[in-house]
């Protein structure tokens, strides 16, 4: 085995080690600095300092040299592609924006704790591991570091009795999701003796193309088509692989394909067919003698085998191959009538045809066998036939939940709206928007990438998942009378609308999962920024605006906030001058496409159910009368920037898409190289 | 010899210890008897020479969950209960459907291992390299030796978790401000029946 250690030449792994060599040093900045006996305001040190570590991280990101074709390190288990590369550039820069917005809202809070910060920064470190992961035991790693960072940000109030109780509702349906990924990983281990993606590339998409029930298709396949056109398909297929040595894997597939079109037992006119191609014959002529040769040292050989070497040993100059059949007639004790017969006179009758095709297509398969580089006939059969799914998908299912507790997908959605609210507003903030797109590209990475071949069984679970969890999303959220619960709902749903597009299956589902992430990235930000810096003038100060009644009079207050927030609301639930409906139509298209027209009809119905209670949130805001209300305070200028440069952003998006299409274009495209 | 000799008796105090755990009725020494049977099977994993998974057994088992279990069993100060008088009515009912679990089993475990599991598979008749043998590492070794290399980045995130928990940890339990109650364990654990006031 060689190992790999840390070459500093190819080392991609820079921005991380960077941010996690900076923690060390953010830990003792802030433990020497909070031992000081006056009690300082240490928070917004931490906060900026936060912000000035991710932009550098992101700097280096930036200037990180992309390797597009040799990009797994440290022996495979970091893949730098391009993928990762982006979508850890998004998790820094939007994760630098929550920072920036919850600063003020952490000094009315009264958190003074530099942890509090230190905690963002690691579950950072483990989104960035997670979007770059190449195996399952890095990737459960990164995922124990995001998540358990995230069970200590929701109880951070400790004096509130909300936030310790998010925080164990988070800890125990966590702890139990990361537990069912080890264990689907271990069972996939146990059947596959890898935890590699790459390696389960290379296993489920090259040798192994298809499962059993992918082979089965196979078959149904070729007994629906032309036997004719498959016939001269196949003859072109072996006149090209005539030249050099099949790779294992063409010599699987041709090796299936022949068997599976039947030539050999139910048509009696390809012989004639056959003829036309002298090649074949002088080819066969001459490797089967090897073949023979070969196999007669092993003795390892199928009656099928047996009986197409017999066969092609009446057609042979016997003489020169006495030896051989001594052999096989010791092995194989049938002897047939006199087959040599019709080879004489010419005259093919109907049986002779027969036999003669079958013939033909056992020494073709048998030829196909040896030109396999392994050429161990026999083994690959056993490879072949007696290879089982069945724990593999086990493992899978369990994966795919865990993953999906952890997106809060319904039914697994039932943690999310109590966690989100009750834990600190501000790391709420973080939960709903940044983990999301890291999780995502686990997913894709594991079921794209290697576990592709399977798709016809995780697609199942995936579409009935994704249905529930637009339904929940939609019909959940309109009962709801506080303002992060109903978040919450909006964001199961947006799950649910971005799984359509995963398990599409297609290049442009991709596109437009990873399109409707950045999207849901950007106005997520948007919406809750506003929530967290629009602060109330009441006595209580530790009081946040929890209620939808809360912002009552936030139009009268400050218009250009209530105005951002309706645009921003508009842009989540899809109407058209907003980036949202694009991205929303492109979902709806992926699903029509991949011919999933009653998903598509459910999630477009359940979208227009959604809108109500968006549209609810601005009724009150505008024209809702009351007698008494709360005004807001004006926020800063800074804030008001970054606020406008999201709006901004969103309606820019929707006039010139294309800078988001093309990214994820490209994504997509490296992604399924 | 003497490693068949130390099996049968790692494996004798394996079986009696863990039936002690269910016999006995103090729960501290079912604890304790807990203890010995994760120590006897650690020892039996020793004598099939996979000493990593014993010390591990022994580190995460016995060090941290079953000193737990014991602190847990102190503090709830249990009683205990004679009812040695209900074995001999449960008996009957109780043997039966061991009787039946260990049958089940025994068929189970003699069905499945009459023949070897490999012999359809290519995988049959793989050879041992003796030479390989000869010269080999022990386990300790190889992990220690594939940890720092080839999994240096994995081992990296373990530290950095257990960074992260440990200032967790401390961030959730440390007692910045004094306005907030607080558990006085000495006080909770002082009091008993007899000193509560019930009206």
């Amino acid at each position: 085995m060689t190992t790999e250690i840390l070459l500093f030449k190819n080392i991609n792994i820079l921005p991380e080690l960077f941010l996690g060599i900076s923690l060390v040093y953010f830990v003792l900045y802030g433990t020497f600095l909070s031992m000081k006996k006056n009690f300082p305001l240490i928070i917004n040190s931490c906060v900026f300092l936060g912000i000035l570590i991710l932009l550098m991280t992101s700097f280096l990101l930036v200037n990180d040299s992309l390797d597009v074709l040799e990009c797994t390190i440290l022996s495979n288990t970091i893949n730098n592609d391009f993928l990762s590369l982006t979508s850890k550039l998004i998790i820094s820069i939007s994760s630098s924006f929550c920072l920036l917005m919850m600063y003020t809202h952490l000094n009315y809070q009264k958190i003074n704790q530099f942890e509090y910060i230190l905690l963002f920064l690691f579950s950072i470190l483990g989104l960035f591991l997670l979007c770059s992961s190449n195996d399952l035991l890095t990737s459960y790693l990164a995922i124990e570091l995001q998540s358990l960072s995230f069970y200590v940000l929701a109880s951070f109030k400790k004096n509130s009795t909300f936030s310790i109780d998010a925080g164990i509702k988070y800890f125990i349906l966590g702890a139990f999701a990361s537990s069912l990924f080890l264990f689907g990983s271990s069972l996939i281990y146990g059947v596959t003796g890898t935890i590699n993606f790459s390696d389960f590339k290379d296993l489920f998409f090259w040798i192994f193309p298809g499962s059993i029930l992918g082979f089965s298709n196979l078959e149904q396949y070729y007994e629906n088509q032309d036997q004719d056109i498959l016939l001269l398909a196949l003859l072109e297929k072996f006149e090209h692989s005539q030249d050099k040595l099949l790779s294992q894997y063409d010599g699987n597939i041709l090796r299936y394909e022949i068997e599976n079109t039947k030539l050999y037992e139910n048509s009696v006119y390809n012989t004639e067919k056959l003829w036309i191609y002298p090649w074949i014959t002088n080819s066969i002529l001459d490797s089967i003698h090897d073949i023979l040769e070969m196999k007669s040292n092993k003795l390892t050989l199928t009656v099928k085998e047996l009986d197409y070497l017999h066969y092609w040993l009446h057609f042979v100059d016997i003489t020169d191959n006495m030896l051989v059949e001594k052999i096989f007639n010791s092995y194989y004790l049938h002897t047939p009538e006199n087959p040599s017969d019709f080879c004489d006179n010419g005259a093919f009758d109907e049986k002779n045809k027969t036999e003669l095709s079958k013939w033909f297509f056992g020494s073709f398969s048998l030829l196909i066998a040896t030109c396999v580089k392994s050429s161990d006939f026999q083994e690959l059969y056993v490879l072949n036939s007696s290879f089982d799914t069945n724990l593999l998908q086990i493992g899978l299912t369990f994966i795919l939940i865990s993953l999906f507790f952890k997106l809060a997908i319904a039914p697994f959605h039932i943690w999310s709206p109590d966690v989100y609210e009750g834990s600190p507003t501000s790391s709420t903030f973080f939960f709903a928007i940044v983990p999301k797109l890291g999780l995502f590209v686990l997913l894709i990475r594991i079921f794209y990438s290697s576990f592709y071949g399977l798709i016809d069984n995780w697609r199942y679970l995936c579409v009935t998942v994704a249905i529930i969890s637009i339904i929940v999303g939609s019909f959940g959220g309109l009962e709801q009378r506080k303002l992060k619960t109903l978040l919450a709902y909006s964001s199961i749903s947006h799950m649910g609308y971005s799984l359509i597009a995963f398990n599409s299956g297609t290049f442009e589902g991709i596109q437009m999962l990873l399109s409707y992430l950045m999207v849901y990235v950007f106005s997520g930000l948007c919406i809750w920024s506003i929530f967290i810096i629009a602060r109330l003038k009441n006595n209580h100060s530790l009081k946040h605006n929890k209620d939808l009644t809360d912002i009552v009079l936030l139009n009268k207050t400050n218009k250009m906030l209530a105005l951002v927030f309706t645009i921003s609301l508009f842009s989540v639930a899809g109407f058209p001058p907003m980036i949202g409906f694009l991205v929303k139509v492109g979902i709806f298209l992926t699903a029509i496409e991949s011919s999933m027209y009653f998903l598509a009809l459910i999630s477009i119905l359940c979208s227009v159910i959604a809108t109500f209670y968006y549209i609810r949130i601005i009724k009150i805001m505008y024209f809702e009368k009351v007698i008494v209300g709360k005004l807001y305070y004006p926020i800063s200028s800074n804030k008001g920037t970054v606020i406008s440069f999201l709006f901004i952003s969103l309606i820019f998006l929707f006039i010139n898409p294309t800078l988001i299409i093309l990214i994820t274009h490209k994504l997509s495209l490296l992604l399924l190289n | 010899m003497i490693i068949n000799f130390l099996f049968y008796f790692f494996s004798f105090i394996l079986l009696l210890s863990s039936l002690m755990v269910i016999v006995v009725q103090n729960a501290v020494h079912s604890v304790l008897f807990l203890v010995l049977s994760f120590i006897s099977s650690a020892s039996l994993l020793f004598l099939l020479e996979c000493e990593f998974v014993a010390l591990l057994f022994i580190m995460i088992y016995v060090g941290a969950i079953a000193v737990l279990f014991l602190f847990v069993v102190m503090m709830l100060d249990i009683k205990t209960l004679n009812n040695k008088k209900d074995i001999l009515k449960y008996f009957p009912f109780g043997s039966f459907i061991g009787i039946i679990f260990l049958t089940e089993i025994l068929l189970v475990v003699t069905d499945t291992f009459k023949t070897n599991p490999y012999i359809n598979s290519s995988l049959f008749n793989y050879y041992t390299n003796w030479l390989d043998k000869i010269d080999s590492l022990t386990e300790l070794e190889s992990i220690g030796q594939l940890l720092y290399t080839h999994y240096v980045l994995q081992f990296l995130i373990a530290g950095n978790i257990l960074l992260l928990s440990v200032i967790g940890a401390v961030s959730l339990t440390i007692n910045t401000n004094h306005t907030t109650k607080k558990q006085i364990i000495f006080k909770q654990l002082s009091r008993t029946y007899k000193n509560v006031l019930i009206v």
